[in-house]
This record gives C-alpha cells, structure tokens and sequence, in this order.
C-alpha cells in the first residue's frame, strides 16, 4: 500500500492522543512523498538540460560539414547538390532550434534563467524578429505588419527573453495562418498597469482557438491536437516559455481568440525591472 | 606556405566530431590544426608546440575550459571561446577572462572565417 492509499484510509480512532499521533505520521508521510516528488522532478529536469547539450553537440558537427561544402571550401557544387546540402543546413537549424527549446524550458523549470536587463525600444525587437522572419512570410505569402504608438520609451528589461518570446509568438502566427493571411506586432502603452508597463501584441488572421483551449496551450508540452497526425509540430514548449520569459519580467500573458477568426496574443513588459 | 610558418590553430573541445568539421574548414584555409578533447590534453599540445589561436569549448570533460586562457595567453595565443548558448552573462564570463571573442555554436562557417581572420592575419 502506498503512502498516499494509507493517507486516505477513514480515520477510526477516538482517544484525541490517539488522532494526533494518526495525523502526525499522515503529515510527516506527506512531507516525505512532497520531498521525494520535486526530487525526482528536479532529475528529470536535468536530465532534459543534458540531453538538450548532447544533442547540439553532433548536430553542430553536422551544420559545419554541411556549411563547408555549401561555401565551396572543398571545390564547387553543382546546383542540385548546392539544394540538397542546403536542405541538410535549415533541417539542421530547425532541429537545433527545437532542442535549445527543450534547454530554455529546462532552465526555465529549474529557475536558472536571469534577466540580463539594458535599456531598448520595444519596436526595435518588433522589426529585429519581423526580418529573421521575413523569407518564412514570403514562402506563406503573408503581410506583415509592425506599428509602435508614437512616442513610447524605452524599457528595461532583457532584450533577447523579449526577443525570444515575440520570435515565438510570431512563429505560431505564421504556422497557423493559412497562406494569403495577414499578421501583425504592435506596441503600445498598457492600460491600467501597476507599476507602468507597455503591451505588445501578437495578432493574426489564422485558424484561431476555442476559448476551451486558451489555457490549455500555456501548459508545458501541451498541444491542441496532440495526435501523431497532426498538420502543426514543434515540441509544444513554445507558448509555456513564452509565459516563463513573460513572468519573469514581472509581466502577463494571454490570449483573445475565437476557432475561424485568428488570435491576438498579448503581454505585458514592465517599463523598469523592480530591484 | 612551407609548414613551419603555417599558423597553427588549437581546437579545444569535447566531441570529436566537431573538431573533425573544424579542421577541414582551417586546414583548407592553408592553417595547421591540431585537436584536444580536455584541459589536460590542451595543456600538454600548447606545451609542444604553442598555437597562434585557440577556439575553446567551455564544457570540457575536466572542467570549465577557461581555466586554460592564462595559460594559453602566456604562451602567446590569443583565445576565442566557442559557447552552446547565447546566454550573455556567460558572454560577459569569457570576455573577463581573456577572451577576444566569443561565438555561439553552431558558428556559421563564414562568421567563423573571418572572426579567425581578424585576429591571425
């Protein structure tokens, strides 16, 4: 019988010394169970934090060899080869990307991200992202747009976790607007922010989301359509370190959607990090 | 250019792979590579015979790799330390220790180029 069967077994003692003792051992079990559950969940964290570097490790051995060869450092390629070796670098890209993910959101669920804070406009993130993304919106045949409302200042926060959680959200909205679509990042004031804090947001005309799942698709590894069938993949990290990155800033996220009418995803980044 | 003034680059890194992409991305660029897979192993290669630059890994299986830029920087090389991530503190970490550049993994080949270039030639 395990200890938490035995913890909920009906309590039949009567003598008030006798329920006390009952209840202490119930708790100190419970304690026990409580400890040795985050233990085992920090190992598992870890594990992913080692699994994430081995794994960039040989990848990173497989882009160079591809780059060497793409760059003509051993003699030309023929176009068709130059094509398959190209192909050989944006899966390799791609694939690294997923697994340094699985790193952010391992250090994420182990507290050892740190926000390393300077001073920069919002909308200079806004169009840094827009331009990594530019040959994916092409090959989508999306229109971009990117609108900062006039004199806004500067925050200061950590530009790259800021970076990274626009990167994500963007890349959501260009996978899931259908090709023709439009999509759109915009930075304003927030309203009503205690202490000030300005808004950024995330919109675009895609599939959207059943407000069932609004919740849902911040959780970790969480996915709306989970089957191995699925038309979207990724490693369903994206949105929970999104959150992550947000929070750490002291700032919010959410989302305003509705299935068939695109989504608006938003956040909040306080104007100064608190001391 | 005769080997004995080919400039001879140092590739300190865990995984042989890696070091087998590297030397023949710098061996086609006419430099003389040589490859250690641990501190203990950097030390005694830039002992026989001092490199003119050394990419360094950070995760070494004896220990964190920047032990070995004083050393290497007594010996004449100039160290550039090649990193997993792009977590700027750890940036900040290898520029205080001597360091004149730090790249993240996996270093596009042409950003690679001319890092090494700008501070070998």
């Amino acid at each position: 019988m395990s200890r938490l069967d035995a913890a909920s077994e009906p309590l039949t003692l009567n003598a008030p010394e006798a329920r006390i003792a009952v209840l202490e051992a119930r708790l100190k079990d419970a304690i026990t169970e409580i400890s040795d559950l985050r233990a085992r969940d920090a190992l598992k964290t870890q594990f992913l934090a080692n699994i994430s570097h081995d794994l960039r490790t040989p990848l990173t051995a497989v882009i160079t060899h591809a780059e060497i060869l793409r760059d003509g450092i051993l003699g030309d390629l023929s176009p068709r080869q130059l094509d398959s070796v190209r192909g050989i670098i944006s899966g390799g890209r791609q694939l690294l990307n997923q697994v340094g993910e699985i790193l952010t959101y391992a250090r994420g669920a182990a507290n050892q991200l740190a926000l390393v804070s300077s001073r920069f406009a919002i909308k200079e993130v806004l169009e840094q992202v827009s331009k990594l993304n530019e040959s994916l919106l092409k090959k989508k045949r999306l229109t971009l747009w990117v609108e900062s409302e006039p004199g806004l200042t500067a925050v200061i926060a950590d530009r790259e976790k800021i970076a990274h959680v626009v990167g994500n959200l963007l890349g959501n909205a260009i996978e899931f607007t259908p090709s023709g679509g439009r999509v759109w990042l915009r930075a304003s004031r927030a309203a009503g922010e205690t202490p000030e804090a300005q808004l950024v947001e995330v919109g675009d005309t895609g599939v959207g989301i059943a407000p069932e799942h609004h919740d849902l698709i911040f959780r970790e590894f969480a996915q709306v359509d989970a089957t191995p069938s699925r038309p979207h993949h990724g490693t369903g990290l994206g949105l929970t370190i999104a959150r992550k990155l947000v929070e750490l800033h002291g700032g919010r996220i959410w989302v305003e959607s509705t299935l068939g009418s695109g989504s608006r995803f938003y956040f909040t980044v306080p104007v100064e990090q608190a001391e | 250019m005769s080997e004995s003034n080919q400039q001879h680059v140092l590739i300190v890194e865990d995984n042989q792979l890696v070091i087998d992409a590297l030397r023949i991305l710098f061996e086609a660029a006419g430099r003389r590579v040589s490859g250690a897979r641990s501190i203990a192993e950097a030390l005694v290669t830039a002992d026989a015979d001092p490199p003119e630059l050394v990419l360094l890994d950070l995760r070494l299986p004896d220990g964190d790799g920047l032990v070995l830029v004083d050393h290497l920087r007594s010996r004449g090389a100039t160290v550039i330390a090649m990193t997993g991530d792009d977590d700027p503190s750890k940036r900040e970490r290898c520029l205080d220790a001597g360091c004149v550049d730090v790249l993240i993994k996996p270093v596009p080949v042409k950003e690679l180029m001319a890092a090494t270039e700008r501070w070998i030639d």
